[in-house]
């Protein structure tokens, strides 16, 4: 899932556990996956199954899975995977690691077993990780901001390829860092034209589709390449703070969300619809010129947050363009309506301030 | 006198007695919209949004008949309906979706339904309804008592095998020479909604074949079928599905399984393709999956459907009703996992 990788690798690095990340998600991922999967479900299902089999080939034989008892189908994800890679034969270990409000007991016992008993050095690790996901954070907002406002995007590219493959190398939480903070000034070393003013788009939608970039078709490289500057509204640090953090400190995550969302959705109905909305409303508070919503075909919260986006587009006059995807999509298509939606966003922005001027 | 509407979708199968006795009992009158039609459909295909599941465009099309007819259109908010299990995210969202797709004059009650935590938010709810139609918390009390009994009795006609449109439109039952059984494994606003379904209970009657509905089995026995798979099922319609599903697995008298979803229903997706890969390994009968959406041609349905009755019968005909050396063919194994 998008950058969580690195932060799960930290993780083990650090408790000594030999860890395998699958393979980067390809094309022949989603096939294999998308092949044992049910129809209907959703884009993360048939990719995290193609990765199950993938790194089960290459040698896995225990396969870590978060679930949730929440209203959203990632909560049985877990149960499910499980029969399936039974079915089709593979024999693997299953931990999946529900809530801690779930069953306490469960939780401390799958810790225990996943730390070989090392169960205060596990949540130290924990808290590791949490600084790698930070410095991520902090690495994806200096190539937001450089890759609009430089002539040649392939040196990006290049830093960023080299950065995933110098990110596996590296070993424990403290190199990963390093590696990171490195690639960060390597990117900061490229020459920019601080004079032009990318257009700025915000991009929500659900949580999965938006920060694993192969099954939104590496949106934020398209939408960089166009010359907008994005924003992802959820990264793992944020969802670490607001589901991790706070509630252990016993304060309460996604505040500012909620408060935004009141006058839309006042109660939670499951998945991130409040969280949609409340970052809607904020990016068009902070004047963003666009928002991209992206989820995969039938996510039954997003669907609901798109029918009180369109309200919001309304509301707060800013326009959304709404990118449903699933394992069919095509690329061309994609790309043409990224490349009309930045064209209109650019056109409206220049009538807008011609308007001003009279 | 308030007018209250109510859409004739979705959980109105399992409330709408319930909802009718509250309201009326507080002095208001309750306009239900038609049964379902093409028009129906198709206006409501036409303002939801397009992946949505087909029930809840059904739903858009009933609101969009009541709308500007009725002073109130009473959409609730299910969020949950029993402890520690939700409902489709959908559900919770329903007010939302349909006050942001159809503009209508006349304002949506959207009261929550919340039963995650206690009952308690649930009386809350009610109260608050009362109070908006003028009534006194002694009224309301009443009528909260008086509805609970008539839920209760609805709950176990149905659970006799009584169907939803013999019990709430006092259509006639049909009596049929039963010649085999078979379970449907469905949601309440697909299997007993005619039009959406197709006339699925009537032409499997004309063949003489009976079936029995999620609702016709115990709460109990699904809670305790459920209970035997490896994760708590935190969703309480596919928990109905499973657990019934499990249940007629082990009943031999019942010859075949029919799985009945819509096209792009979430929660469908998972809980289906559980009962299947179940089936594969313990159940020897016929089970078929049927998906539907307004795209769904009757000819296409009927030819699966036929094929499936002809499976049954066919079946039956064959067994000799001899009992086997050793294990019977047909026989299930009591181990689901």
């Amino acid at each position: 899932m998008g950058e969580a990788y690195i932060a799960v690798k930290g993780i083990f690095d650090n408790l000594g556990i030999k860890s395998i990340i699958a393979p980067f998600t390809t094309e022949d991922t989603l096939r294999l996956g998308s092949r044992e999967s049910p129809e209907c479900v959703c884009l993360p299902f048939k990719i995290t199954l193609g990765n199950y089999i993938k790194s089960i080939e290459a040698g896995a034989d225990t396969i870590v899975i978060t679930g949730s008892c929440g209203p959203c189908r990632f909560g049985y994800y877990g149960p499910l995977q499980k029969q399936i890679l039974q079915d089709m034969g593979y024999d693997v270990d299953f931990i999946i690691i529900d809530p801690p409000k779930e069953n306490p007991l469960d939780f401390l016992h799958n810790i225990k077993k996943l730390s070989n008993g090392k169960t205060s050095k596990a949540i130290k690790s924990i808290y590791d990780a949490y600084k790698v996901c930070i410095e991520i954070d902090k690495l994806n907002e200096i190539q937001y901001y450089v890759r609009p406002r430089t002539k040649n995007k392939s040196i990006i590219n290049n830093i960023m390829y080299n950065f995933k493959r110098e990110v596996l190398d590296a070993h424990g939480t403290k190199e990963i860092i390093e590696v990171i903070k490195a690639t960060g000034n390597k990117l900061l070393s490229i020459p920019i034209d601080k004079n032009t003013k990318p257009l700025k788009i915000g991009i929500i939608g659900e949580i999965y589709t938006i920060i694993e970039p192969f099954s939104n078709l590496n949106v934020e490289e398209r939408l960089g390449n166009m010359g907008a500057e994005i924003h992802r509204s959820m990264t793992i640090k944020h969802w670490a703070e607001n589901n991790l953090i706070m509630p252990a400190t016993g304060r309460k995550g996604y505040k500012m969300e909620k408060r935004l969302s009141n006058p839309y959705i006042p109660v939670l109905i499951g998945g991130h619809t409040q969280q949609c909305i409340g970052h809607a409303i904020n990016y068009a508070n902070l004047n963003y010129d666009g928002l991209v919503q992206i989820y995969p075909m039938t996510c039954m919260p997003e669907i609901v947050s798109r029918t009180i986006l369109s309200q919001i587009e309304k509301d707060y006059n800013i326009p959304i363009l709404y990118l449903i995807v699933d394992e069919q999509v095509g690329e061309a298509g994609y790309q043409t309506r990224l490349e009309a939606f930045v064209d209109y966003l650019r056109e409206r922005k220049y009538n807008h301030k011609l308007s001003e001027k009279f | 006198m308030k007018r209250i509407g109510i859409p004739r979708g979705l959980y109105y199968y399992k409330y709408y007695p319930f909802a009718k006795i509250f309201l009326t009992e507080l002095g208001a009158e309750v306009v239900l919209s038609p049964e379902t039609n093409k028009e129906i459909l198709d206006i409501g295909s036409k303002y939801c949004i397009d992946d949505a599941c087909l029930p809840v465009k059904v739903y858009h099309g009933h609101v969009y008949f009541l709308k500007d007819k009725v002073d109130y259109v009473l959409i609730p908010r299910f969020t949950s309906i029993s402890a520690k299990e939700y409902i489709c995210p959908k559900f919770g969202g329903l007010p939302e979706m349909v006050r942001y797709s159809i503009p209508m004059n006349s304002p949506i009650i959207d009261i929550e339904i919340n039963l995650y935590k206690n009952k308690f938010n649930l009386y809350k709810s009610l109260f608050s309804l009362g109070n908006m139609l003028g009534a006194n918390p002694i009224q309301i009390k009443k009528a909260i008592n008086k509805a609970f009994k008539t839920h209760y009795v609805y709950k176990k006609d149905l659970l006799n095998g009584n169907l939803p449109a013999v019990l709430i439109e006092n259509k006639k039952p049909v009596k049929i020479k039963t010649k085999s059984i078979v379970g449907i494994v469905s949601h309440p606003y697909l299997l007993y909604d005619s039009f959406i379904n197709m006339n699925l209970l009537k032409k499997l009657s004309g063949r003489c074949i009976k079936y029995i509905t999620p609702e016709m089995i115990d709460s109990q026995i699904i809670d305790n079928l459920c209970n035997e798979l490896e994760k708590r099922i935190f969703w309480s319609s596919s928990k109905e599905l499973i657990g019934s599903a499990l249940y007629m697995m082990n009943i031999n008298r019942i010859e075949g399984i029919l799985l009945l979803t819509s096209f792009a229903c979430g929660i469908d997706s998972l809980s289906l393709e559980l009962i299947i890969r179940i089936a594969n390994k313990i159940y020897n009968k016929p089970i078929m999956m049927l998906t539907l959406d307004e795209h769904t041609g009757e000819a296409n349905f009927n030819t699966r459907l036929e094929a499936f009755m002809d499976l049954v019968e066919r079946r039956q005909n064959l067994d000799n009703n001899l009992s086997p050396y050793g294990r019977g063919i047909y026989c299930s194994e009591r181990n689901i996992r």
